[in-house]
């Protein structure tokens, strides 16, 4: 006998970080319908932008959009705010912005992973991967002064050099991280929990990719390639040593596997990054109000983070209006839950990754 | 990043945007408003290109608020939530989209519009 | 799998990441960790660079009417972000940043509402400083006409 049930994932339960609320209307066991509401923690950050900050300040207000990819918040909102003002940065602070949101993919990735073992049933992973984490945490912690709100980059450059002693710190964590996921690689495709258990569950194929247009590593399990990384101009990723990663079978496995091979290709262009440091000021100063209009695509850990950017010339800019990884991944996330069992969405939801605070900012 | 800025009429949008429009080609960023004063608002549709350096494309619409505006769904469907937060944030009326996704369903404050 | 549990009882024996924090305060900052801003009204120049630079208005000065400003920095809404110290003229010697970590507050301190108490003060007192300026100005402006 069919008999359809609903079952609310959400706000609060116990595999979730962040308060979403997914409806799934179930089959039996199948899930048939989703339904999602994401608005439980919207703060108006836009508006604040907008009418309550000047546009000095705003890079320090949208840091706080998200606490994992504050850097990425603040360098998509830096760079748009530059274009506008007609400025652009020297190699140095390329390569040192580079090398923040490069130490943040690799922590959030490692978040991630954490998460997706904790769903398995696995704690004991967990505690080991977020131990293995802080190493990134210290770096971070160290080059910008403080371990979650970065506060790093300004306006006209980045707010603190690295020393020859930060660098030795930086090699030798890397050096101790890399080992440790190579072992995780392992683990993640031998162990019975975390690659079998996980294998064929939670398909996104590539045609629904193109057609739900997922994005960041989401869409890369599935082999779609898109990144932008390697889509805009913005920085020499090129010459750091990057390659797009990407699976084929678009089930959790593959996408824990595209976020390891993240890691380390990010810990090899880190260290790139710290050993080809270009000379130059850290620093310069800008001159102006921004006026136009300017979009701005960074890839942040989860996927392509978006802004645009609309000033005239006065303390108060008319419009910025931020899109986040999560907030695209949400169809694509709903496509993946129909037809999965309800057993498995725990498991599923894990591996997007998702973040709330940035989706409803 | 420069963007091309292509500026349509509203009612020409949807058919601009399907012969326009090719999910294996184009990636969908975002739909956004922008308030301009005097009851009008800026719609745009942005979109990028997969695997190209920095092209990104806006389509641009100019309108009063009172418009009914079509939504880009059957084309696009991860459009949803982007267009149901425009709804929220300015109180334009596009068709499909309620209201509900930030602010209460039938809370009457239109927090981007300049005027209010 | 069988090595992934040697490995979960081998971690059982290792020493612990975590600290009790607020008991056992051994928690290692790195050099030059951003901490609290610190004050010296010696060497201010009261050019309110500071209060117009902080993101979430964590500096307030307040306007005697005598022409002296007193400095009121509210730690607990501070951000860290050391906007201030860069735009102050006399960094390092007027205003900089410590690495001393800033304290929780506790209820009875009811540092919000005092903040604000003192939010509202201060920016009548600015009111009524300009208007008292304003005023001194006319009088001798007329007390020249006559
Ligand atoms: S550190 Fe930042 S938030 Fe704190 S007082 Fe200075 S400018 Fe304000
Ligand atoms: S910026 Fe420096 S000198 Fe000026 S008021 Fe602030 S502390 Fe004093």
């Amino acid at each position: 006998m069919k008999k359809v049930v609903n079952i609310p994932l959400g706000s609060q339960h116990i595999s979730l970080l962040e308060p979403i609320r997914f409806q799934f209307t179930t089959e039996n066991e199948k899930i048939i319908e989703v339904g999602a509401d994401v608005g439980f923690v919207h703060r108006g950050i836009e508006k604040a932008c907008s009418e309550t900050f000047e546009w000095k300040k705003v890079g320090y207000v949208v840091a706080r959009v998200c606490g994992l990819c504050a850097i990425t918040h603040s360098l998509s909102y830096t760079l748009a705010v530059e274009r506008l003002l007609g400025y652009e940065a020297n190699e140095r602070i390329k390569y040192l912005r580079m090398l923040m949101v490069e130490l943040d993919r690799i922590h959030s990735h490692m978040l991630c992973l954490a998460h997706v073992s904790e769903n398995a049933g696995f704690e004991a992973m967990f505690m080991q991967i977020m131990a293995d984490r802080e190493l990134v945490m210290d770096i971070q912690e160290a080059i910008s002064g403080n371990r979650v709100q970065f506060d790093y980059i300004a306006i006209g450059g980045v707010n603190r050099d690295v020393t020859p002693e930060l660098v030795n710190m930086i090699h030798k964590n890397l050096d101790e991280l890399r080992p440790k996921i190579d072992d995780l690689m392992e683990r993640f495709s031998n162990n019975w929990s975390l690659s079998l258990k996980y294998k064929g569950v939670g398909v996104l194929t590539l045609d629904e990719a193109y057609i739900y247009n997922a994005l960041g590593p989401l869409a890369r399990a599935s082999g779609l390639k898109t990144d932008v990384r390697a889509e805009s101009s913005d920085f020499p990723y090129e010459d750091v040593g990057y390659e797009m990663i990407f699976e084929s079978s678009g089930d959790i496995y593959a996408r824990n596997m595209v976020r390891l091979r993240e890691i380390i290709n990010s810990i090899t262009m880190c260290e790139n990054i710290i050993d080809n440091l270009p000379t130059g000021e850290i620093i310069e100063k800008v001159k102006g109000k921004p006026e136009g209009e300017v979009v701005v695509r960074v890839e942040a850990p989860r996927g392509e983070l978006f802004y645009l950017v609309k000033g005239s010339r006065k303390n108060f800019l008319d419009r910025v209006r931020i899109k986040t990884p999560t907030f695209s991944a949400i169809p694509a996330m709903m496509e993946v839950f129909k037809g999965s069992e309800y057993a498995d969405a725990p498991a599923i939801l894990a591996s997007f990754d998702p973040c709330m605070s940035c989706t409803a900012k | 990043m420069p963007i091309r800025k292509v500026e349509i009429r509203l009612e020409d949008m949807l058919d601009e945007l399907t012969t326009f429009y090719d999910a294996k080609v184009w990636h969908f960023l975002t739909v956004n408003g922008i308030d301009l004063g005097d009851g009008k608002i800026e719609l745009q549709w942005i979109f990028s290109k997969y695997g190209v350096k920095d092209e990104t494309v806006l389509f641009s619409a100019v309108t009063a608020y009172e418009t009914k505006v079509p939504s880009v769904v059957s084309l696009i469907p991860s459009a949803t939530l982007s267009e149901r937060e425009i709804v929220d944030m300015f109180g334009v009326e596009i068709e499909g989209a309620a209201k509900g996704l930030y602010l209460d369903e039938d809370s009457l404050t239109m927090p981007l519009r300049c005027s209010l | 799998m069988i090595k992934a549990m040697m490995q979960a009882f081998t971690n059982l024996f290792k020493p612990v990441h975590t600290v009790k924090y607020p008991f056992e305060e051994d928690v290692v900052l790195p050099k030059d960790y951003r901490g609290l801003i610190e004050y010296s009204e010696d060497d201010c120049i009261f050019c309110d660079k500071c209060e117009k630079a902080c993101p979430p208005k964590s500096i307030v000065f307040y306007q005697h009417p005598d022409g002296s400003k007193e400095y009121k920095y509210n730690a607990w809404l501070c951000i860290y972000c050391g906007e201030c110290v860069r735009a102050c003229p006399k960094p390092g010697e007027a205003l900089w940043q410590s690495e001393k970590k800033p304290l929780s507050a506790t209820k009875e301190q009811d540092v919000n509402n005092e903040w604000f108490v003192w939010q509202r003060a201060a920016a009548e007192s600015r009111e009524n400083h300009a208007a008292m300026k304003k005023a001194a100005k006319e009088k001798k402006r007329q007390e020249k006409e006559s």
